[in-house]
């Protein structure tokens, strides 16, 4: 016996933003924490191991916030003028800051003590890192050089002074303590190795003064940013541009690794932070801030995003935990509970049905095998044994008619597949009329659904013509005339308009084709057709009322 | 008389061609199971079901064949089990052979004796040595006489016009005195013949006529169906003249076949509406098995009442066992239910098989019509079907009493050139409410699950009707590929295959590229150039061609002299690649489109053209006419190679050229590498082949030598007898157009400064020479030949020179038409 085939929906996909999984994991951020600093927020890092301390720098200090509970938990003042660039060792206990004299600074967070300062750059000192083995520091100075210090002695090791311009991007790599990047304002992204004292190792232009760089983890790849856009480059292959991204419209000025290294986020003056695919560097989802962003800064486990922006606001915000979903929208939450302990309880009624029970004879046990339930729908059950009628019912249910009418338009085409639809919709009361009747003036614009709508209301008419109708529904079935009405008249408008644009488009084209005439040498110029959606939407004429 | 019969009834058809090497078979009906009821073995292990002249044996068990008995030269009518393993099987010349059924052997043969009557429509055996026959009837037509015949006494007839068909007849013991009762209907009646004790009855109801009528073998209970769907339970009607009589209703569509359990309980009964019903006898209950797929013809009760076998029109045989469920079927190839409730202006071929025959290349089967919403693929080497396909996926709707439901049918199918991606064109339109609904499928062979995948479903891909899909040929994979449509609502569209993927999911699928029209004229045909580089749209009489890549129109063609709306048209193939052949109405004509002139017409054709094959494997084509003529041809020339005469009254619907699997050792050129196969109204294969080659029901594969002079092992049983590497690779083929003529010399003759070009006098004629249009280096070496027969490896260049002059006349004359040959046809028409 054949199984009883259910019945096609056909539900057309939506336009507009798609829902991926991405933009539902982006979502969950929280209404973010602001805080306000007297200055831009110049730099922002992250402690890279618990409880992620989150080092700002903007002003003339350097605060170290608690990304939980959003108060500053140190912060350092010793600057005459503005500080820079304040980065955080791997193992959390010291932090380094740059500053406009032109020394690099080196605190201890748990005492706030000064520990080192490293003069020797004549310009201020906008980005400083420490390397992989943690005894030394690279700073990047507007000095149009970059030095390697060491940490213990507080000595400058090597300083490469190649650029023509601000240093003012920089990073350092995460395997080898003597590589690391600098990025500048004359276009320019050099790679060094402090073993070989003699130059850079890698020089590739930007094309634009470069913001931030930043190697991936696995260091054969290196990005910049700067002007409106993001440039990949392959370090292996000698520094080989591998892509280039341009999704903001004002100048990219930081950028950031999440999830794990899989997401790369740009930030940008146009107040937008993009997320990207690492892979295909398609932008996955975009946050947007209310100023332009400066920095930003993800704690490993993307549970914070933290972004400074030109006005002087660090916004933080949190992942959303199912406690707080739950708090936040307590009568969904209660529905989805309900929901689903119903959905237990029929379950296992369910499961009791549809057992299957075997006899294992190895072990003389009864084994309980589930098989699939494939669950048939109200109205498929009420089609196969052909009650026209209360297939039709069930579907206009206020539910389902207002938020799946794709459902009541698939029983519907059945219906008429069937040649029961006459007899479903005859012999109505009141209500059911105008249910029917509302739920067609309501769809009855809609162009997917369009052709069984109007053949459900053509259908209608033929029955309810001679039958006297209550004010009620003789008031919906005028309704249903003047949407109806309202509809010819837009496709009327739009037809006008498509005329327009056919006399504009074929007098571009003849134009086009003189001019072709008087350039003997010159390509032929396509004719511009319109497009496949414009000709579909031109055909479709409807023939009601 | 013979021959008479054998016109009137299925048996053998040889057609004699006028070439005596090829002949017109009719491909083995073998495949039709159920056009007589099966019959169960007394121990219910095996079936018998008769097909055509064979007998198949098969086991109950597993479904599986165990015999096939084909000693029957005409169609069987009618089985019997005479013993306990014997079968008694009766063909329509009133021969009857008892076989064993163990083994398979013939036990005996002996010829129906009935007053010299050469034709029989049942057969039927109640025991003792006993045969019931049915005739055609002396006076009125599609009525029988039933005639009863004993070895020892004379052939007695016992009724006469009676219905002819094979449930309208049963037989049964009175258990008092274990006197046979034959029951028979008539249109209104039922008669009733008691043979030993001699009474005759004859019952009435009301004006339903009567469709079926079974007999409890001991108990003497009588079941009738009649056209309301009412069954009729009657109760001692041998004797009394008013029977007390039971009404079971439950059908609304004529009942076809009833049938009761072996103990008389149960009643079985089914119609069209796919559903079979299981009366408990006596009282109101009432069991269902619903959704059979297709309309129950038979139902047969296994003697042990372990299973029933129901027939299906859609050509299978299901067991239903106790528990109501079906779990086996004997599935042969399924017949399409001619699609109801299109216009009269039609062609026959939109109803009976809509998608004509569609070669599938990769598993070298052909693609046509199953059960309504259904496609089967059919393997014409081993005459069997590889699957049947699931195209609408939904619910097969039965007919009310008074009301058509039409159910979505399969309309149009297109496979790709590489076989991977089949696109289908299913069609479901409501005459009375004006709805139509169109869906084109665009399946994706997935060859880890061995079937099809729905990749895309687009919903009304034209608003009218679509006359023709076909993909691009000659792509090498590496391109998207590409499906053009047409349709009448002016339009032809181009779907091609994008690739919509992104990081979160892998997806291609089809959509409209290009959607056209031309001056506001329907499109009738269209067609491929063999390497894809070209279109051909036909519109009525114009024939478009447009590059299918950038879709933009190079030419035109048309002509005053083909004015007649086009509807077939085909390139040529191989060689013949520059001819299209158009076929309208009367006219069969060639262009050429690089000369683009008309080439030759036949005009006057007494019958349209229903079919234009190419052959894949050669340059040839074939042209089968309404009335059954067909016309092999190569499209160069007007001549055919090959002409069949009409064959029988049946109308041909389709016809493709089918590969061979090895080419023939010898025969016509056209024959060498493909076969012909034609389908007619009737749903019957007919097969166009060399008399020499092996027939479709001979094994085609041949023994290697060296392996039977071998000894037998059981290792040799392991080894294959023949190994088939799958490597072989599809190579399309590329052709060389030679472009514009002459373009070359008029561009170095304007790129050339006119001071330092020579004298006009001695460049004319070589300019001149290199705008002629040139013939294909074959026919001009065939030139050469026939002049000087002994340089047969003569250079081209010199060929060309020598055939210059012949050349040019003929071009002009070509280009006047001056080939109107229709010799052939007058000839053929005598």
């Amino acid at each position: 016996m054949a199984s009883f085939k259910k019945t096609q929906i056909r539900s057309l996909p939506k336009i507009g933003q798609k829902v991926t999984a991405d933009t539902l994991y982006w979502r969950k951020l929280n209404f973010p924490v602001t805080v306000k600093e007297f200055g831009p927020i110049d730099y922002i890092d992250v402690m890279p191991i618990e409880p992620y301390f989150i080092a700002v720098s903007s002003a003339a200090k350097v605060q170290i916030y608690n990304p939980i509970t959003h108060q500053v938990h140190r912060h350092f003042t010793r600057f005459k003028e503005a500080a820079y660039g304040a980065s955080i060792r791997s193992d959390g206990k010291l932090v380094i800051a740059g500053c406009d004299e032109g020394h690099v600074k080196l605190f201890d967070i748990g005492s706030k003590s000064l520990l080192r300062i490293f003069k020797g750059h004549k310009g201020p000192v906008h980005r400083c890192k420490f390397t992989t083995d943690n005894v030394h520091v690279v700073s990047f100075s507007d000095d149009k050089s970059v030095a390697l210090w060491d940490l213990p002695s507080e000595t400058e090791i090597i300083k490469f002074s190649e650029h023509s311009d601000y240093v003012r991007a920089g990073c350092v790599s995460s395997i080898s303590s003597d590589l690391f990047l600098s990025g500048s304002f004359d276009h320019t992204v050099k790679l060094y190795d402090a073993r070989s004292p003699t130059g850079s190792t890698i020089s590739v232009d930007h094309g634009s003064p470069v913001e931030s760089v930043l190697m991936y983890p696995s260091n054969s790849i290196f990005v910049s940013v700067g002007g409106t856009e993001l440039r990949v480059w392959d370090m292996l292959a000698g520094g080989r541009l591998l892509a280039r991204v341009s999704q903001h419209h004002k100048t990219i000025t930081c950028l950031h690794l999440a999830s794990d290294g899989k997401r790369l986020v740009t930030g940008g003056l146009d107040r937008h932070a993009k997320i990207y695919d690492v892979q295909s560097y398609q932008v996955v989802h975009t946050l947007d801030f209310p100023s332009p962003v400066l920095s930003l800064g993800i704690t490993p486990d993307d549970f914070t995003v933290v972004a400074g922006m030109a006005n002087g606001l660090i916004s933080m915000q949190h992942r959303q935990t199912q406690a707080e979903a739950r708090a936040l929208n307590p009568k969904q939450s209660l529905k989805v509970q309900k929901k689903s302990q119903t959905a237990y309880r029929f379950r296992l009624n369910a499961d009791f049905r549809s057992v299957n029970r075997t006899f294992n004879p190895a072990t003389d046990v009864e084994v309980a095998t589930k098989t699939d339930t494939n669950f048939v729908s109200r109205y498929d059950m009420f089609l196969r044994k052909f009650q026209y009628s209360k297939a039709l019912d069930t579907v206009l249910t206020p539910y389902i008619r207002k938020k799946k009418p794709a459902i009541t338009v698939g029983v519907m085409h059945e219906l008429i597949r069937r040649n029961g639809l006459k007899s479903a919709l005859a012999g109505r009361d009141d209500s059911s009329l105008s249910s029917i009747l509302t739920f067609l003036a309501r769809n009855i614009n809609d162009p997917s659904h369009a052709n069984i709508i109007i053949q459900v209301a053509n259908t209608l008419l033929e029955i309810y013509e001679s039958s006297s109708l209550t004010p009620q529904s003789e008031k919906l079935f005028l309704q249903l005339q003047e949407h109806v009405n309202r509809e010819v008249e837009y496709v009327k408008h739009l037809m006008e308009i498509e005329g327009m644009l056919h006399i504009l488009l074929a007098s571009t084209t003849t134009q086009a084709r003189r001019s072709s005439t008087y350039v003997v040498q010159g390509s032929s110029v396509k004719p511009m057709l319109p497009s496949a959606a414009a000709a579909a939407n031109a055909t479709m004429i409807f023939n009601v009322g | 008389m013979v021959k008479m019969a054998n016109k009137k009834t299925r048996g053998p058809d040889k057609t004699q061609a006028n070439t005596s090497d090829i002949v017109v078979k009719k491909l083995d009906d073998a495949t039709d199971i159920v056009r007589q009821p099966p019959v169960f073995t007394n121990d219910s292990k095996y079936i018998c079901i008769a097909s055509g002249r064979q007998i198949g044996i098969y086991s109950v068990e597993s479904a599986e064949k165990v015999h096939s008995l084909e000693e029957h030269t005409f169609d069987v009518i009618g089985l019997a089990i005479k013993d306990d393993n014997i079968l008694l099987s009766c063909d329509a010349s009133g021969e009857t052979i008892e076989w064993n059924i163990n083994n398979g052997t013939t036990l005996k043969k002996a010829p129906l004796v009935v007053a010299g009557i050469k034709e029989f429509h049942s057969f039927h055996y109640p025991g003792n040595g006993k045969v019931l026959v049915a005739t055609p009837s002396t006076y009125t037509t599609n009525m029988s006489s039933l005639w009863i015949v004993d070895s020892h006494t004379r052939p007695r007839k016992l009724f006469a016009d009676i219905k002819s068909t094979p449930h309208s007849i049963a037989f049964g013991c009175n258990q008092g005195n274990g006197s046979l009762v034959v029951v028979a209907l008539q249109d209104h009646s039922v008669v009733v013949k008691d043979i030993t004790n001699g009474v005759d009855k004859k019952h009435m109801t009301d004006q339903r006529k009567f469709t079926c009528v079974a007999l409890h073998s001991e108990k003497l209970i009588m079941a009738t169906g009649d056209i309301s769907g009412r069954i009729l339970i009657w109760h001692d009607f041998v004797h009394k003249s008013r029977p007390v009589k039971t009404v079971y209703h439950w059908h609304t569509l004529p009942v076809n076949s009833v049938c009761f359990s072996s103990e008389g309980e149960y009643l079985y009964s089914g119609g069209s509406e796919k559903v079979m019903v299981k009366w408990r006898l006596g009282m109101s209950r009432k069991q269902f098995l619903p959704r059979m797929g297709s309309s129950i013809k038979y139902i047969v009760n296994a003697p042990d009442n372990i299973c029933v076998a129901t027939s299906h029109s859609d050509n299978a045989i299901r067991f239903i066992d106790s528990t109501n469920k079906i779990n086996r079927a004997i599935i042969g190839l399924v017949k399409h239910d001619p699609i109801r409730g299109f216009a009269d202006t039609e062609p026959i071929k939109e109803s009976v098989m809509p998608t004509g025959l569609v070669f599938d290349p990769r598993s070298h089967g052909i693609f046509f019509n199953a059960q309504a919403g259904f496609l089967q693929l059919f393997d014409p080497q081993k005459n069997s079907l590889i699957f049947n396909m699931d195209v609408a996926n939904r619910n097969v709707l039965t007919d009310e009493r008074n009301l058509v439901i039409g159910n979505a049918e399969v309309l149009r199918v297109a496979v790709s050139p590489t076989g991977e991606w089949l696109a289908t064109l299913e069609v479901w339109s409501n005459m009375s409410a004006g709805y139509h609904d169109m869906n084109l499928k665009f399946w994706r062979y997935d060859a880890v699950q061995a079937n099809y995948e729905l990749n895309t479903d687009v919903t009304m891909p034209h608003q009218d009707r679509v006359t023709a899909l076909c993909f691009q040929p000659g792509l090498l994979g590496t391109e998207m590929p590409c499906l053009v449509s047409i349709g009448r609502d002016l339009k032809f569209k181009i779907w091609r295959l994008v690739d919509d993927t992104d990081i979160y999911r892998q997806k291609e699928s089809w959509s409209c590229d290009v959607a056209g029209d031309f001056r506001k004229l329907t499109p009738s045909a269209l067609s491929f150039s063999e390497d894809g580089s070209l279109m051909a749209i036909a519109f009525q009489d114009t024939v478009t061609l447009w590059d299918p890549t950038s879709i933009n129109l190079n030419t035109t063609l048309s002509h005053t002299l083909v004015q007649e709306p086009i509807e077939l048209m085909e390139f040529g193939r191989d060689n013949c690649f520059r001819y299209l052949v158009c076929a309208s109405k009367s006219a069969l004509y060639a262009w050429d489109v690089i000369s683009q002139g008309l080439v030759w017409k036949v005009g006057q054709l007494h019958s349209s053209v229903r079919c234009l094959v190419p052959d894949p494997k050669s340059c040839y084509m074939a042209a089968v006419l309404q009335n059954s003529e067909v016309f092999v041809f190569s499209p160069s020339s007007s001549k055919p190679v090959h002409s069949v005469p009409k064959m029988n009254s049946s109308e041909p619907i389709a016809a493709l050229f089918v590969p061979r699997p090895n080419p023939l050792a010898s025969g016509p050129e056209w024959l060498i590498n493909s076969r012909l196969l034609i389908v007619d109204d009737q749903q019957e294969f007919l097969c166009v082949d060399d008399v020499s080659s092996a027939g479709f029901n001979q094994k085609l594969t041949t023994p290697i030598s060296h392996m039977d002079s071998l000894p037998w092992t059981p290792f040799s049983a392991m080894k294959a007898e023949k190994q088939i590497s799958a490597a072989k690779q599809l190579v399309p083929v590329v052709h060389q157009t030679s472009g514009i003529q002459g373009y070359k010399s008029v561009q170095s003759l304007l790129e050339t400064s006119a001071s330092a070009l020579p004298p006009m006098s001695r460049i004319c004629s070589l300019f001149m020479s290199d705008l002629m249009i040139k013939h294909g280096p074959k026919a001009v070496t065939a030139k050469v030949n026939s002049v000087d027969r002994t340089s047969t490896d003569l250079p081209l260049s010199n060929g060309h020179i020598d055939s210059k002059t012949q050349d040019f006349s003929e071009e002009t004359t070509l280009q006047k038409l001056l080939t109107l040959d229709c010799q052939w046809l007058v000839e053929t028409v005598k």
